[in-house]
């Protein structure tokens, strides 16, 4: 990945089209609803001011290359998990939480060195054994401290954070390293993103029966299952983006980012009904958190990867 | 099973720039990192290109809470104080700051927030509420609270009359407060300057005094103000090495 490969790569290219194509309808049809049928536009327009940001920002990291994706990511980690520390009150614990971000760093460290034994771009085999020393020194905190009083919670909270919130989503960024690179990752934020829409939207348009009422008590089945067939569907209209997948991978694909998606989006609602909060921070603004955008992609991101990775490998 | 019990931050449903605005602030890493490094850096600023000297530190209580008050020249004023304070003590100084120039535009708001912990005093429309906050404050352990009584940078450098407000902060109120005189800052950076000459500063802090004696009203606010004034004027009229040993006595007024 560099900005000349992204000038040669047809994907990009394609991706970028895409998206700004849909930003402008986008924006055409908010202004339509606002000025010619006089409809309250307030949530939209909010939301779509934050795509206007998000888009150029993401769109302008791919394009200049690996290191400002995985440089990127890790910051968006590193502010998701600041989010979730805050939220749980981990962040009261200011050494668990150094630790934490420490092992975040480490994700962005290993995802970008050379595999010394392989020779290729990031170290999988450190990446994968991370959790590991991780949790080892997040167990170690309350020894070293000698205090035992609430240290389980503090433990379990800095774990969730690191492996969820770090090490789950920072297969993302690993991505980067793909020789598809372009083709994976662009697809990945798009699809995911694609399938949050398409749930809010049917859900708006159909929906009747609630999915998790205790959880999440706006979504519905009826959501669901639209953003499930919408997402069943991409991988065929997007095939370009991995051209060397058969009709099992891209089938697994649609499953991966459709029933993924909404249960990432259902596993930060848990969190959040349990602490009690409504959205996880107002970093974005009308999209509450970082951690509110990025909740299903944290859920995808590994499962697309080892899905990619078993069929045809990363590289 | 018993539920955990979390302690989510006070400040979760709220934006960047207005988590930075509200008083006190949530402890935030990122935050005290970039003043800690910030402190460290005009430390050595102000010791070398301001040759700062700072006498009677040994009047700064180690623990509780307490107020500083300094004569007001320069906007290099609170920084000298706060380089002249224990670092340890950097993140719990609430040096009050006026609302209408320091937190007006996103950029400055977070210098202020950010680089000096500062407190948004409102000293035109909400003087009251801003008095209760600096209560509110001082009401919780540990906290430092550095308020220039003037209510402006003097345009001459000379002093002038202290602004009732600090009187109604500390009348009746069990929290010492100390006297402080800054001299050198007019001459380094005086109103309308933007960029500070590399002149002496020199920092002089006086004897705590109490005024938890005094019921509230007009006569104790005005015997206060100006009990503050003569302290602050007693440190400059002696030289900077004995102004401990002859500054104002820690007794009531």
């Amino acid at each position: 990945m560099s900005p000349s490969a992204a000038m040669d790569s047809g994907v990009f290219k394609i991706y970028f089209v895409l998206i700004t194509t849909m930003l402008l309808i986008a924006g055409v049809s908010i202004a339509f609803l606002r000025w010619v049928l006089k409809k309250d536009v307030g949530h939209a327009w909010a939301s779509y001011r934050g795509w206007l940001v998000m888009i150029p920002l993401i769109m302008g990291g791919v394009f200049l290359g690996r290191i400002a994706v995985i440089l990127g990511l890790t910051l968006v980690a590193l502010a998701g998990f600041k989010e979730y520390a805050r939220a749980t009150g981990l962040y009261r614990d200011w050494t668990m939480t150094c630790v934490v971000y420490l092992g975040l760093i480490a994700c962005g460290v290993t995802t970008f060195v050379v595999d010394p034994f392989l020779g290729v771009p990031g170290w999988y085999g450190l990446y994968a054994a991370l959790p590991v020393y991780v949790i080892a020194a997040i167990v170690a905190v309350p020894i070293v401290r000698n205090r035992a009083a609430g240290q389980l919670q503090v433990i379990a909270l800095a774990i969730v954070g690191f492996m969820y919130i770090g090490w789950m989503f920072g297969h993302a960024t690993y991505l980067a390293n793909s020789s598809w690179a372009y083709g994976y990752l662009l697809y990945l934020l798009f699809a995911v993103q694609i399938n949050d829409v398409s749930a809010y939207v049917f859900g708006k348009c159909f929906g009747r029966h609630p999915l998790r009422s205790s959880i999440s008590p706006n979504k519905t089945w009826e959501g669901a299952i639209g953003a499930v067939a919408v997402s069943m569907v991409l991988p065929w209209v997007l095939h370009f983006s991995f051209p060397h997948f058969g009709t099992l991978e891209l089938l697994l694909i649609g499953l991966v980012v459709g029933v993924g998606g909404q249960l990432g989006d259902l596993s930060l609602s848990v969190i959040k009904r349990d602490i009690g909060i409504k959205d996880m921070g107002q970093t974005i603004r009308g999209h509450g958190g970082v951690l509110d955008r990025i909740d299903s992609l944290i859920y995808v991101a590994p499962l697309f990867f080892h899905l990619s990775n078993y069929y045809h490998g990363i590289y | 099973m018993q539920d955990w019990k979390y302690e989510t931050a006070e400040d979760i449903d709220q934006s960047v720039i207005e988590r930075l605005q509200r008083v006190p602030r949530e402890p935030d890493l990122f935050v005290y990192s970039l003043r800690l490094i910030a402190a460290g850096l005009i430390r050595v600023w102000m010791r070398v290109y301001h040759r700062l000297t700072i006498t009677g530190r040994e009047n700064l209580p180690n623990n509780g809470s307490y107020v500083l008050i300094a004569n007001h020249t320069s906007h290099l004023d609170t920084i000298s104080i706060l380089s002249g304070l224990p670092i340890q003590s950097l993140h719990r100084v609430f040096p009050a700051a006026a609302k209408d120039f320091f937190f007006v535009s996103v950029p400055r708001v977070a210098f202020s927030a950010v680089m000096v912990n500062a407190l948004p005093f409102d000293r035109h429309t909400n003087i009251r509420q801003s008095l209760s906050l600096c209560t509110r404050l001082l009401d919780r352990p540990n906290t430092i609270l550095l308020i220039f009584p003037e209510g402006t940078r003097s345009p001459t450098g000379e002093m002038s009359d202290f602004k009732p407000g600090i009187g109604y902060l500390l009348a009746g109120n069990d929290v010492p407060v100390i006297p402080c005189r800054i001299e050198g800052a007019f001459e380094a950076l005086p109103k309308g300057r933007f960029i500070p000459s590399p002149k002496r500063v020199r920092i002089m802090i006086g004897k705590p005094r109490h005024y938890s004696h005094l019921k509230r009203g007009k006569s104790a606010v005005v015997d206060i103000c100006n009990d503050l004034q003569n302290s602050v004027s007693a440190l400059a009229s002696v030289d900077s090495t004995q102004a401990t040993s002859i500054a104002a006595p820690e007794d009531h007024v």
